[in-house]
């Protein structure tokens, strides 16, 4: 009965923990630290965007500037794709997304963002790292060699993966916070 | 050369006039993007008044941090208003309910009592077809994760229609006796097997959903819409979905509202989402 009374006491005082685990929220501080961080992938990945997808960057630039952009992703990461029109969704790789804007078959193209992103609280996995969402609005303006002239404005909510890793510089173990871009929504939407 | 000065002052102002007007464009149109609810997160922290009308994050100890005011005229917004059936006598029998000083309401992500309702679209014998994912916030581990809770698929639903027992529908009681040898008969009528199930009998489409998953008869294709119900609010039902539409009553907005008064309305409610 003692045993039994022991086993309980540790199975309860188990569960507690986890459920204390499972609510170690980042301090607000922090999360501000870790959205800048986020953001900055964010506009990184904003500016590389823009920059394969300008018809005035050469090729090799391009593709250049493709390999950085995968360097900002978690590995598999998808492009959902859909518009106001269609309702199904198309997923594209990160690297098939960037290939296709690339030739895209426009004799001008102009992207530009918003000055709004919305950046959600980060909420922890079963597996220790957590997730947010940050939300950027794009403007893409594509002309034809015919003076034809394509816009739209895409919502792109962009999944953000933070986990907290430690390296050795010095003999020191130095902990800090890694910020990877996951899956992008991206939805067209009419803002006016 | 003075005609010529003219046509460029002229050309000039037209250009900055269009620059500025391209400006103002921008403007209003950031205005209303950012009066959009653009994250199921956002919907979350307008309700409980956690943010600030830029987009800020308020935490407990911040000045307006969850404030009645900034809830009244955040929840206020977060109707759809192309919708007449939430009429405005009920939106302000809400809100006053929701944001009373005595016993504020909030809604929780973390907690129970709220669930999405995905629908998906599965290639299915060849052909396409909508199934409707019902998924829970669950804790797991260090942290949460959405799980499957339920499936409708009306496929399923027509393979489960029969619903009275028909009299000759029965193994009859010294079936035993004979090895049950008699369960040729059931087998050959499959299409009122159930009936000879155990009373009460509920099918499982979720399980009946994963095997067919398992066995490649139901290939994925994609998500085609989504909304969230919600019964945290004690009293009161509600569903969110996204409107994406120009101007600001737009993104994720209370798209039906309804008075719970009974436990037993919820059930009713919960079921007919859920198509039982």
């Amino acid at each position: 009965m003692a045993k039994l009374k022991i086993f309980i006491f540790l199975f309860s005082l188990l569960l507690g923990f986890n459920q204390l685990k499972a609510q170690d929220n980042i301090s607000p501080a922090r999360k501000l630290a870790i959205d800048s961080l986020a953001l900055e992938k964010v506009r990184d990945l904003s500016t590389y965007i823009s920059i394969v997808g300008n018809k005035d960057t050469p090729w090799s630039e391009a593709n250049r500037v493709i390999e950085r952009t995968l360097e900002l992703f978690a590995d598999g990461a998808m492009m959902g794709v859909s518009s106001i029109n269609r309702e199904e969704v198309n997923y594209y790789g990160v690297r098939e997304y960037l290939e296709r804007l690339m030739a895209l078959n426009y004799d001008k193209v102009d992207i530009t963002w918003y000055n709004i992103q919305y950046i959600s609280d980060l909420e922890r996995q079963p597996d220790g790292r957590y997730v947010g969402v940050i939300t950027v609005y794009q403007r893409f303006e594509g002309t034809t060699e015919e003076g034809l002239r394509y816009v739209d404005v895409t919502k792109k909510d962009i999944t953000v993966y933070v986990e907290r890793k430690s390296t050795q510089i010095s003999g020191r173990i130095i902990g800090f916070w890694d910020v990877l871009l996951g899956d992008i929504r991206v939805s067209e939407t009419k803002p006016g | 050369m003075k005609q010529l000065s003219l046509i460029i002052v002229f050309l000039v102002s037209m250009l900055t006039e269009n620059t500025a007007q391209n400006i103002n464009n921008r403007q209003v149109e950031e205005g209303i993007l950012n009066a959009s609810t653009k994250q199921v997160n956002q919907f979350f922290r307008r309700f409980n008044g956690e943010e600030s009308t830029k987009g800020v994050r308020y935490y407990e100890g911040d000045k307006d941090y969850r404030s009645q005011a900034l809830r009244s005229r955040y929840i206020n917004v977060l109707f759809d208003n192309g919708n007449a059936s939430i009429t405005d006598p009920i939106k302000r029998e809400f809100v006053q309910e929701v944001v009373n000083t005595g016993d504020p309401e909030f809604v929780d992500f973390h907690k129970t009592g709220w669930f999405a309702e995905v629908t998906t679209k599965f290639l299915y014998q060849g052909k396409d077809v909508y199934i409707t994912l019902f998924m829970n916030i669950e804790q797991e581990n260090l942290g949460y994760k959405w799980v499957l809770s339920n499936v409708y698929f009306p496929h399923f639903e027509s393979m489960f229609s029969s619903t009275s027992a028909e009299a000759s529908r029965f193994l009859h009681p010294m079936s035993h006796e004979i090895d049950f040898m008699n369960l040729i008969r059931v087998f050959n009528d499959k299409d009122n097997i159930e009936l000879y199930a155990a009373k009460g009998h509920e099918p499982d489409y979720l399980s009946m959903f994963l095997y067919e998953l398992k066995k490649g008869n139901l290939k994925y294709q994609s998500v085609s819409n989504l909304k969230f119900h919600f019964f945290q609010i004690g009293g009161w039902y509600f569903e969110v979905s996204n409107f994406n539409r120009p101007g600001a009553n737009s993104g994720w907005l209370i798209s039906n509202l309804m008075k719970v008064d009974k436990e037993e309305d919820k059930d009713t409610i919960i079921k007919f989402i859920m198509h039982e």
